[in-house]
Order: C-alpha cells, then structure tokens, then sequence
C-alpha cells in the first residue's frame, strides 16, 4: 500500500472537507447557546396541554416577539428568550396560568451577558492553549529525531484541520437538525484534541522507531511503511470509540447530544488526519514541496505528474 | 515470573471483588451500592452564580476576607433547609457559587442567599430642642445638611403606603446620605430625589441609628439567638420573633431603651418619641413603643408576616448578616428538575451497557482470546473507576457520565496497540510469551505520550470548567475522562498482561488462530 504517495490526493479531499466547512460556516454560520450568548431559557409544562401555534402566539402576544418556542413534549414547552429578570419571569409565567391554566417550571437557566463573553473568551483561550501545549508535548516528546518541530507542527496542523472539519461539519448538520453550539461542543472539541492526537503520535512513534531501525534510507519510504504497519491499529481504536459515542447520540442524547455528536464526528476525521494527512506533511516538510503544495495542492493530479 | 504474575493476578481478583462491592448493586438511581454523589442536572437543583457588589476602597484581601465570611453565612442559612450535599464557595476573586442539589424552588433559593439580612435598630432624630425631625424640616433648609450633627449615620424615610391589595404597608421611600461630605437625598430605590419629587412624603419620620453611650450601633450583629413564636400576648396571637442579645448588645439595647423609655409605661399613649424602629435591609418590621427602662437582653419582633416568614427571618438573623451585598439578578441561575434526572440516568446506563457490550464484542471479534481478556480488562476498568469517583468522590454530572462512557471506548485503545504489536512479533515466529512481552514493551512509548496529551486535553478543560460560571459540568467531564485515562492504563497494560502470560507456557499458546494470527493477512 502506498499511502503517503498520494498525499496530494488526500490533501485535495481535506481541501474539499475544509471549503465545505467554510461556505457551511459563512452561509449558516452557528447557532449559539445562550452559554455564548446570554438570555434565559424557560421550560413549563402545562397541565392541560395546548396546540404549538396557540402556545406561540400567546408568548409573541405578550411581547417576546424574538423569543424561539420549542415544544418538547405534549404540554411541555420551551421558552428562549433574551435574559429575563425576576419581575420579567414571574409576569410571563403569571400570564400563562392566566390563560392557559395551571403550569409547572421545570426548567430555567439565565446567563447574563457579562458571563456569556466571558466563557467565550475562555473557550477560544482553552482550544488555542489545548493546540500549543500539543505542539510543545509533541516536540519534546520526540525530541531524539531529527526535526521534532516538524512532527509537533504537522501534528498540531492536522489537529487544526480536525477541529475546523468538525465545526464545518457541526455548522452543517446543526443547520439542518437545529443544534446548537454550547459547552459541551467546546468539551467535545478539546477532547478530541486530546484523543484524536493518539493517532497521530503512534504513527510518529512508528516513524521514530522505523527511523531508529534504519529501516530505510528514503524517508518518504519510512513514513509509508510506519502508516501502513499501524493503520489497522488506527482504525481498531477509532472503531471503539466510534461505537460508545453511537451509543451516546442514541441513547442519552438531551444536554450531552452535541458532546457525543463532536466526538463522533472529530474522531473519524481525526483518524482520516493522522493516517492521510499529518504523515504526508512530513514528506512534504522533509521534500521541501511547500511551494507545490501550496501552489499547486489543489491540482494534485497535475503536480503528481511532474 | 509465573508465581509473580499468580500474585499480581491475585491482587487484581481482589480489588475487582471490592470494586464489584463498591459498584454493585445498582441502588435505586444513584448508581452504586450507597450511591454516587451526583450533579445537579442529575438529581435537579439549583445552581446560582453571584457577583459581589464592592465599593472600590476594598482591598483584595478585604474582598477576599469578606467573601469567606460571605459563604459562611451562606453555609449557615442553607443548613438549616437539610439541603444534601450543597456546594458553597468562592468562584474566581469576587464570585460566589451555590449548588443546592434536590432543592427545585429557585425564587426561594435566591431569597435565602441574596437577602443582606442586616438587621439594625432606629430612632426619630431629634432636633436641639428635642422636636422630632420630619422629611419637610429638611426640605426647609436653604442647603441639605444633618439637622442632629452628631449624627452621621444615614436616615431612613418610611411612609404607609397601600399595596396592591390595598393593606396598608410601611415603605422606605427615601434616604438620606453622606456622600464624602456632601448629604444626598435619594428615592427608596437610590435614586437621585428632590424636595418636589418626594413632597408627597413630607411628613415621615427621619430615622437615624440607635447607639450605645459608647457610640457603637445596635445591630443584628450582637444577636446571640433568634427564634420563631407565635406570639399570645396580643389579643389574637400572630407570628413573631425572640431576639436574645448577647452580653454587649444586651448593655446596649438597655442603654437605649432607657433613654427611649416611655414614661407612662405600658398604659401611655403611642408616641414616636419613644418608638424604637426595627429595620431589616433598610425596611422597617415595626417600631414598637420602649415600655419599660430594661429588657434584661431580651425582645420580641413583631409584624406583619407569616409563621413561615418568621422562621425564614429568624433564620437569617441567626445566621447574620452578608458582609457584602450580591448583584441581582445572580450572573447565571439554573434550575433543573428532578424528573429529568431520572430518565438520564437510565438513558445512560443504558449507552454504558450496550456501548460496553459492542465493544467487547468487537474485541472478542477481532482480536480472539486476547480480545476476551481485555474485554474483563474492561469491565474491571468501568467497575474500578466507578469505585474511585466514588471514593474521592467526584460529583458525577451528566456530562461526566459521558466522559466515563467516552472512556470505556478509549480504554482499549491501548490494548489495540499492544495486540497488533503482538501479532506482528507472532507473525515473526516468536513464542507467544516471547510476543507478549514485546508487545507490551515495545507499545509503552506511544501508550505512555498518547495518554498524556489526554491528560493534557483534561487539564485544559478543568481550567475552562473552573473559570467559566456557567460550566461545572465540564469540569466533572475533565476529572472523569483524566481519571479514567490514567486507570485504563493501568487496567489495559497490567490486567491483560496478567491475564495474557497464564497462557503461556500452555498448549493453547500454540493454537495461533486464538491470537487472530492466522487469519491476519501478512504484508
């Protein structure tokens, strides 16, 4: 098998994975939760259930002509809102008894704007310092070969790549399903910027001990070998953790949905980066192809040939 | 080697047998014998994130002191609600945190922890001819200033007023305050006000701070008790307040009560002259007349409240004041129902089991005996870190529970490894003992640093889970996934090479099939 060969063929695919991501995110964008955006969310259940577009029109009646109202359950809804205060909340639950009978609070959640921005700014800090402490792990981790910098740089430009495909992804598919990014997606994201780096760093150590053995003299030929002798092992461990997250989208799902579903999604695109694409950097990095990869790496097909 | 690795494999069977005895049975829904300590999306409850409001000539260590004494007061209002397992603290310099798992009634909860609880006693200024002081003399004079100068405190207008349903209702409507030397009038909200804007107020009563001889101010401060009665000495008995001072604040109520005592004793007529106001958070309770010259350290507040309110109230005098005063509404509030709890927790059992099972199937499937061995690998990985979550214990939330089942897929991540590097070493014609132990050898280095960048990963998102208010829960997710990173080496190098090398040496170990090398394709 010759993986590493056709780098450039799989650098076209994540090319194409990353554009995707990029018109997913400019034309939909993400749907904050209101951990990143502040407001309040309210859920009641009615003891006698009423219609969705009843319900609707009661909440737009009495002023929250932007709140979104979700039903979740027969008699039970979803109010989200901007953030309401204590007068604001004991009005509008006051003036759902009053029209559609006794009611219970199940649920209520308020962030204010103060700590929505705040929890944005550290999210971003935590991916950005989760992205550098692998970076400076990986390094001094194979800190014997030759060009260590290399190897942390490639791995942490996969891991990049991984994070973006993900978001595109998520973007992508939240728009269609209507989810939302909140904690718990962060959470996913850093997890697996912690896991989805296993991958890459046994193919490396795979490198570093087909290096050490002197195996070959070609280090394109190194790299081939080292991806292909553990490319069963790759796909083994992303199997198993593809089936426990499987097991969580379908059956836990509610506030822990979007984790499952990042980690599902990072996971295989994480493997798909550390067999095709973080290997194949190093080849391009050892051959000095930056300039053909980044001149012509959409052209693949034309820059093999030559 | 065999009787070191009989030992190893003895040693194992025994902490299994205790963490099965930890684990098991699934009690009710807290999951284990006595249960796990769960979080509140969990069990439901509510979860408050407060500002402090400090003036800016705090110092940080002031802030600090004042916060400490903050939760404590906190601690001491929620204990009396036999809340399980609350959660109280300091959250970043200037925050506080409340947890009240099992506890749903959110309002309720905020009252508890928001209301200031100061609690002070006030009299009607006097001017220097011993006149008492209305709103309008202050409004007469050409330029604001204390009418008694030696008198710094702030004064309290209080008016009757009707409420809503027409009671009529004592309300602090205006204050009056000494603003770095210069006196300021202000609504009851903290408005800015003036003579025109509060004519209407005219003729309430100034208020000012009852002192001691010495100067020092009777406050809830120097309470020793406070309990609920229902109070019989009125001709229907109502809802009141036992106050007990303690020593200084018994001299001082007496020294006051002295000098406000009404000379007719109980039979005289009621006069503000002789009324002592009783203010809770700036509003007054009531303004009982001072019968007698001594009170002998004990008194009664009485007022319009119910016999729940009065026990709330006692309460929060017992518990005493907060040194500092909580912004509202809280930064981030969050309540949670108990019911959904409950379908979580089945929900994730039931992921644990069937992701659990799949994998071990596909272990078995593809890796043969050795997938075998580290499917018992696994379960003793599950049932071991179960055991030390609930022996640290850590708060299992729901997003926790997920991390732990994230984790029992990434738990044989390491077998995975160790098992392809012995298949490559039987593949070379090795014994099999020969295989193990180079599998497990030769596969550390990258078991060891791709653990780590988990750990790594985990420790980034405990500090993301302790800095953002809204997000304890990751911070459960972090300490479970770097728990369970750290076991499952343990559990995948160790158990399964324990297991592994008593089969070597056997007439099994030459049946290559079990070790998936036959059918394995040679490259």
């Amino acid at each position: 098998m010759n993986i590493v060969g056709k780098r450039f063929w799989y650098f076209l695919a994540s090319g194409v994975l990353i554009l995707l991501g990029i018109i997913s995110l400019s034309t939909f964008g993400l749907k904050s939760a209101i951990e990143f955006s502040s407001g309040s969310i309210l859920s009641v259940t009615l003891d006698t259930p009423v219609e969705y577009s009843q319900f609707k029109q009661e909440i737009t009646q009495l002023g929250y002509k932007d709140a979104i109202v979700q039903s979740t359950a027969a008699g039970e809804f979803l109010i989200r809102t901007q953030q309401l205060s204590e007068e604001q909340k004991a009005s509008l639950e006051s003036d759902l008894t009053a029209k559609f009978g006794t009611l219970s609070e199940s649920q209520f959640y308020s962030v204010s704007s103060l700590v929505a921005s705040e929890t944005t700014r550290n999210a971003a800090i935590a991916v950005g310092v989760a992205l550098i402490g692998i970076l400076i792990y990986v390094t001094i981790a194979f800190r014997k070969m030759p060009n260590a910098f290399r190897l942390g740089a490639s791995s942490v430009i996969a891991l990049f790549h991984d994070v973006f495909v993900t978001t595109g992804l998520f973007s992508l598919f939240g728009h269609i399903f209507g989810w939302e990014l909140n904690l718990m997606f962060i959470t996913g994201i850093l997890t697996i910027i912690g896991y989805s780096i296993n991958n890459t760093i046994v193919v490396f150590d795979r490198i570093r001990e087909n290096t050490i053995r002197g195996v070959s003299a070609n280090f394109e030929t190194i790299v081939n070998n080292s991806v292909v002798e553990t490319i069963g092992r790759s796909m083994n461990t992303s199997i198993t953790v593809m089936i426990v997250t499987l097991a969580l989208i379908l059956f836990v799902g509610a506030s822990i949905q979007s984790f499952a579903i990042t980690l599902f999604i990072g996971n295989i695109v994480g493997t798909f980066d550390s067999v095709f694409v973080a290997p194949g950097l190093l080849v391009v990095w050892d051959k000095h192809e930056w300039g053909r990869f980044i001149g012509r790496g959409l052209k693949p097909a034309e820059a093999k040939a030559k | 080697m065999t009787r070191n690795n009989r030992i190893v494999l003895l040693i194992i069977l025994v902490i299994f047998a205790f963490t099965a005895w930890i684990v098991f049975p699934f009690s009710g829904n807290r999951l284990g014998r006595n249960g796990m300590r769960l979080g509140l999306d969990l069990v439901g409850g509510v979860h408050l994130v407060y500002q402090a409001q400090l003036s800016d000539n705090y110092t940080n260590a002031d802030v600090s002191a004042a916060l400490d004494r903050a939760v404590l007061t906190i601690q001491k209002r929620i204990d009396t609600y036999g809340v399980t397992e609350p959660i109280i603290q300091k959250l970043g310099a200037d925050r506080i945190l409340v947890q009240l798992p099992g506890f749903t009634d959110i309002e309720a909860a905020k009252k508890l922890v928001e209301q200031t609880g100061y609690l002070d006693f006030r009299e009607v200024e006097k001017n220097s001819t011993g006149a008492l002081v209305y709103l309008k003399d202050y409004f007469a004079q050409p330029s604001l200033q204390f009418i008694d100068t030696a008198e710094t405190g702030n004064r309290i207008f209080v008016s009757s007023v009707n409420d809503n349903s027409g009671k009529s209702v004592d309300k602090t409507v205006a204050y009056l305050t000494n603003d770095n030397g210069v006196i300021k009038l202000t609504d009851g909200a903290g408005n800015p006000a003036d003579n025109t804007t509060l004519a209407q107020y005219a003729n309430t009563p100034s208020w000012i701070p009852s002192r001691g001889t010495d100067g020092k101010q009777l406050t809830g401060a120097l309470l020793s008790d406070a309990q609920a009665i229902m109070d019989s000495s009125t001709a229907v008995s109502k809802p009141a307040i036992n106050i007990k001072w303690n020593s200084e604040g018994s001299t001082i109520f007496d020294q006051i009560a002295a000098r406000l005592h009404n000379p007719a004793g109980t039979g005289g007529a009621y006069s503000l002259a002789y009324a002592l106001g009783i203010f809770l958070d700036n509003n007054l309770l009531s303004a009982p007349q001072m019968t007698s010259a001594s009170y002998g350290g004990t008194g009664t507040i009485s007022g319009s409240f119910t016999l729940a309110e009065a026990q709330d109230m006692a309460n929060l005098l017992k518990s005493g004041a907060l040194p500092i005063q909580l912004a509202k509404p809280p930064l981030y509030q969050e309540k949670v129902s108990a019911t959904l709890g409950k379908e979580f927790i089945s929900m994730a059992l039931k992921a644990a089991f069937i992701g659990t099972l799949m994998v071990m199937l596909f272990m078995i499937a593809y890796y043969r005996l050795p997938g075998l061995l580290a499917s018992l690998a696994l379960i003793f990985y599950g049932t071991l870190s179960l055991t030390i979550f609930k022996l640290i214990p850590v708060t299992l939330s729901l997003a926790g529970l997920g991390g732990f089942i994230a984790s029992l897929g990434m738990a044989v991540d390491a077998n995975v490894l160790i098992f392809e590097r012995m298949k490559e070493e039987l593949r070379l014609g090795r014994t099999l003992g020969a295989a193990v132990e180079a599998g497990f050898h030769r596969a550390w280095s990258a078991i060891r640093d791709s653990n780590l960048t988990t750990v790594l990963a985990c420790v980034i998102l405990y500090w993301l889970g302790s800095t953002a208010v809204a997000s304890t829960a990751v911070k459960g997710f972090a300490l479970t996934l770097a728990i369970g990173v750290l076991i499952s080496m343990f559990t995948a190098i160790t158990v399964t090479r324990t297991f592994l090398r008593l089969f070597v040496g056997t007439s099994l170990a030459d049946k290559t099939a079990l070790f998936s090398v036959g059918g394995g394709k040679k490259k």
